[in-house]
Parts: structure tokens; sequence; C-alpha cells
């Protein structure tokens, strides 16, 4: 069974939520405040956060970006605003994605199957692009013979890319193919993300070699 | 004004010269008895210095001294030339001075309101002096610093309206998300027969009712804010189109788009548009609706999108026309509400206008409403800082 961790501050949106993800058959901890869901991730597994950014204490940006110190569990942040400022604050804290209140179950409900779908494990060899090795039966990624510790987003998005090399993605397709979201994404999702996987697998994010910006139309792997 | 002024000088100047030389002429007999000689010699000029005198002259006296010699004409009029000339420089500097003294003050005065009109109400003139000028330049301060805190306490007053209003849509959204997260356990609950059941439903329908008024609430209250941004992306006109009426469940629209029209816009401010202007037509209009668009060319840039959505249903009474995107209006006054906000065709708009293009309503003259949303293809105006983030994170 999933397990949620479901962070937000007010009684009745935490009580509507928890009870709309159990029905959907989630099992669902909630937590009253950051600093409870950050006590609460360290001691047992959780598949998902869900994380309000307006908290009390300590903000829902700060509550991401500690837990992504310790944690690839994918997070999913709820913006009680949906401006912009919202969503890149979030986006750039390292969510995965985000929703706007008052959301709907069923699209909730969806986002989260997205983030934590696995791509079927593949049978083939260790693939090698340059200091880069991806295997695609282990879902393991290393670089110079360390593994490197990847968000389940991030490691769809570096297997979608590197499936075939040198083919260009528009941020729409990637948004499609690893979000799984109707064709109306929202393209900074893709950004983020591939800032974030070129901060950890790039020697100069400035000048990737692996990840490559097309510019005015979406990303590229390789040519290494 | 300054030159006039000058040459007004100039001539008052030249008829009191004139006149004193009368005067001079007419004292000069009495003068001439009254003064030593040589001084009368020197007030009269050299017309009297040439001329021979009677007591000196003579067969028998000393030889007339060089002074004493009448002018040739050529001296006389140089003298009178330089003399006039002397004259008309002094006066001539004189009317400048005095007319700076006046003309400055007035012409700072003029740039201040210049400015002012211009929107700077902060400019303030510095008064010199203690004449008329400079009691106008103080009134004209005051007056500058009174507007000054007129317009300051209103544009205080309407940001303060403004954010209540995105403050309450705001505050709606948390009670809503404790609603909609349970609203789908209401319907089809065996619990809940009869009366209770079509409460139930009631209630369930009203709050997505609700929810979509605050939605669009916020969203036009981040145009007033102006925080609202563009997220722009090279766009398929046809594929958003499509996609828009797809997602919508609207299949009986018809559509005529050019295949490979792109467009750089916000995707999702354009879906909205489409859809805001198409739920309008299926709702208030007639069948069939229909969606085209086209590329304009449009003078040096790279031409506009036009995208026309037409209904033929009875069109737009007359006096509808003018307040079709006022927010909340209602052409027809019998229907209490409709299914959307009242904000639909408002949020459409302003979108419209955040990409730097708008959106005409009227009616075609083969019947039925027709609105037509006109983008600029090339670079957005209002750009966001969003945008420039994405470029310089290498996009």
């Amino acid at each position: 069974m999933t397990t949620v961790l479901l962070v937000e501050d007010d009684p009745g949106a935490r009580q509507g939520l928890e009870l709309a993800l159990r029905r959907l058959g989630y099992q669902v901890r909630p937590a009253e405040t950051g600093e409870a869901a950050l006590e609460g991730i360290g001691q047992d597994a959780v598949d998902v956060v869900v994380l309000d950014v307006m908290l009390p204490g300590l903000d829902g940006f700060e509550v991401c970006r500690r837990l992504r110190r310790g944690s690839d569990a994918p997070v999913i942040m709820l913006t009680a605003r949906g401006d912009d400022f919202d969503i890149v604050g979030g986006l750039e804290a390292g969510a995965d994605d985000y929703v706007v209140k008052p959301v709907e179950p069923r699209v909730l409900d969806a986002r989260i199957r997205a983030v934590l779908r696995r791509l079927a494990r593949a049978g083939s060899p260790a693939e090698t692009h340059g200091e880069l090795v991806i295997d695609r039966g282990s879902l393991t990624v290393t670089l110079r013979g360390r593994e490197i510790s990847l968000t389940p987003t991030e490691l769809r998005l570096l297997l979608v890319l590197s499936g075939s090399p040198r083919q260009v993605f528009s941020r729409q397709q990637l948004l499609d193919l690893v979000w799984e979201h109707d064709y109306l994404g929202d393209s900074r999702l893709v950004d983020a993300c591939v800032q974030r996987l070129r901060a950890k697998i790039e020697t100069d994010s400035s000048e990737p070699r692996y990840i490559q910006t097309v510019r005015g139309f979406g990303y590229r792997f390789g040519p290494v | 004004m300054r030159t006039r002024l000058i040459i007004a000088f100039i001539v008052v100047a030249l008829l009191s010269a004139l006149a004193s030389a009368w005067t001079f002429n007419a004292i000069h007999v009495w003068y001439q008895s009254a003064f030593p000689s040589w001084l009368s010699d020197v007030i009269q000029g050299p017309w009297r210095w040439g001329e021979p005198r009677p007591l000196r002259s003579g067969p028998f006296g000393p030889p007339t001294p060089a002074y004493a010699r009448p002018p040739t004409p050529a001296a006389a009029l140089a003298f009178f030339l330089a003399a006039v000339g002397l004259l008309l420089a002094v006066i001539a500097g004189v009317a400048v001075a005095a007319s700076r003294r006046v003309l400055l003050p007035v012409r700072r005065l003029a740039r201040a309101a210049r400015h002012m009109s211009g929107g700077d109400l902060s400019v303030r003139v510095e008064p010199r002096g203690r004449d008329e000028l400079s009691q106008l330049v103080t009134s004209f301060n005051a007056m500058a610093a009174s507007l000054q805190d007129k317009v300051g306490e209103l544009e205080r007053m309407e940001a303060r309206a403004r954010q209540f209003a995105g403050d309450v849509s705001h505050e709606l959204r948390t009670p809503l998300t404790a609603m909609t997260a349970v609203a789908d356990i209401l319907p089809g609950h065996p619990g809940l027969t009869g009366d209770a059941a079509a409460a139930a439903g009631l209630v369930r329908q009203e709050i997505f009712h609700l929810n979509r008024l605050v939605e669009d609430l916020i969203e036009i209250s981040r145009f007033d804010a102006r925080t609202a941004q563009l997220v722009t992306d090279d766009t398929d006109v046809a594929t958003a189109v499509s996609g828009c009426l797809r997602a919508r469940g609207w299949t009986d629209v018809s559509t005529d788009v050019p295949a490979g029209l792109t467009v750089r816009l916000d995707r999702r401010r354009f879906d909205l548009i489409i859809a805001n202007l198409v739920g309008n037509a299926l709702q208030h209009g007639g069948p069939p609706v229909t969606v085209t668009a086209r590329a304009e060319p449009h003078g040096r840039g790279s031409g506009q999108l036009a995208v026309e959505v037409r209904d033929h249903g009875p069109g737009l009474p007359e006096a509808a026309i003018a307040h079709v995107f006022d927010r909340f209006y209602k052409a027809d006054t019998a229907r209490a509400r409709s299914e959307g906000s009242g904000l639909g065709l408002a949020i459409a708009s302003e979108n419209a206008r955040l990409h730097g293009g708008h959106i005409e309503g009227g009616n075609h003259p083969g019947g039925g409403a027709v609105f037509t949303v006109t983008l600029p293809r090339g670079s957005h105006p209002s750009m966001s800082g969003m945008v420039a983030q994405a470029v310089s994170a290498g996009l």
C-alpha cells in the first residue's frame, strides 16, 4: 500500500484530503507542521509527500529542501495560490510536481500515480555514455563509478532522454512522457527537473554535456 | 514671446533716445551760454566741434586745430553707426537680462507642468526672489503637493480594495479544499436517499461552481495586482485549439486552422481565451459554433495571429456590445445566473492584453455573434521575468 505523508496545517483541508486519499486506497500519515513532517519521514518509509506551501514555522519550500537532503521520495506541492511565485519557489526547492488548491481527489490521485510510476526494468545491458553508466535493469545510474541518488521523476526524465540519444524532445513531449500531464502541463516542471538532474550528473551545469538544451525547442541527450 | 518682448524693448528705447535728442536740441542754445565752451562742445558732439568758432577763427587767428576741422562725411557716418550699434547692444543686453528674469521661472513652471501631466507628481519648482512669479511658483508647488497626496491616497485605497478581493479569494480556497476533497463521497452514498440524496447532489454541484468562481476571482485579481505573467512556448495553434476543445468535450465545434501555424504564446492562457470564448458561444449563442484561425501580416513585425469564434445564434444586443467584457456583465438579465462565473470574457480579454493583443466582440453580417482574438506572433511586450529565468537557465 502506498504511504502518503500529508503536510497541511489547516485542520479542515487536512481531514478532507486524508479522507479522500484513504478512499482512493492510500495509507495517509498526516502532519500539521513542517517540523512534524521532517520527524515523520525519518521514522518509516514514505512513498510520496503531499506538501502545503503555506505552513506555520518552516514553510513548504524549506521543508522540501530539507526532505531532499535525506530522502528521494517524490514531493507534490499543494499551492494555495497557484501563483507563479509559489510554483517557481516549490520547483526550485526540489518539488517533483504541484497541484493548485482546491484540488479534486482524482487529479491528486493521478499526479501521485504519475510521480510514483516505476519504469519497467529492461533486460538490456547497462549503457555507457562518457562517464555516465545507466543500467535499465537495476534502474541505477553511476557517474565515475559512484552511484547517484535520483528521485523517481529525475530517473524517468534521464531514462526517457537517454533512451533516444540525440533525439530532441519538446518540453510538452517530456511533460507527457515523464509527468503524464494532459496537454496543458506547465513546462517549468521540465526546466526545474532538468536543472536538478544537471546539478547531479554534469560537471559544469552551465555547459551541460549529457542533457543539452536545444534553444527554443527543448532538450536532448548528448551527443556525448 | 521672448523675441517680441526684446523688440518692444528696443523700440521703446530708440523712441526715448530720439525724444531726448530733441530735448537737447531745444535747450542747447541755453546751455551753450550756461556752460564753459569745452563742456558744451562735448555735449553737442562732433558736428559742433567741426564748426568754425566765431570768436577764435578768422583770417588773423591761429591756424584751425585738427579737432576743429569739419569731419569727413564717412567719419561722421561711422561715428553715427558706432553710436547706434553701441546703443542697440546695451539695450538688447538689458532686454535679454530682463526677459530672462521674467521668463526663466515661467519656463521652469511650464517644464514642471509638463512633467506633471506626464504622470510625475513629485515634481517641484524652486522659488527664487520675492516677486509675483515666486508666489506663483509657491502656489504651484502647493498644488502639486496636494495633488500628489490625493492621488497617493486614492492609489492606496484602490490597492487595499484589490488586495482585499485577492485575500478573500485566497482565504476561500482553504475551506474549499476540504469541501472539494470530500464532495465526491456524497452522491450515490447508500446512506442518502430521497431529499437527502438530492440535497447532497446539489451541494456537490455548488461546490464546483464556487470553485470556478473563486478560481476566476483569483485569476482576475492577479491581473489587477499586475502579477500575472506569461510563460511562453512555441505553440502549434491547430494542436492548441483542438486540445482545448477535446479536453472540455466540445465535439460539435468545427475548426478551421491552417496546419503548421506556430505562434509563441502562453499555452495555458491561450487555452483559457479559446475555452472562455467557445464556452460563451455555446452557452449564450446558437449552434453551430466555429473556430477559425489565420496568420495576418502586420507592419514590420512577424505579423499577427487572428482567431475568430463565431456562433449562429441571435447575436449580441446592440447595447451589450460595449459591455460584454465587463466583469459580471449579463446581457440577458432574465437569466439570473449562468454556469460560468460571469468573469470568463473579462479574463479572456485580460489574457489577450497580457500577450500584447486584444479581443473584439460584435455581430457577424451573416448572423450570430463573433469574437476575434488578435495576438502578435513575435515578441511580447509584457514578457515575464519567468521567461527570462527560463532563458538564463538555458532554454
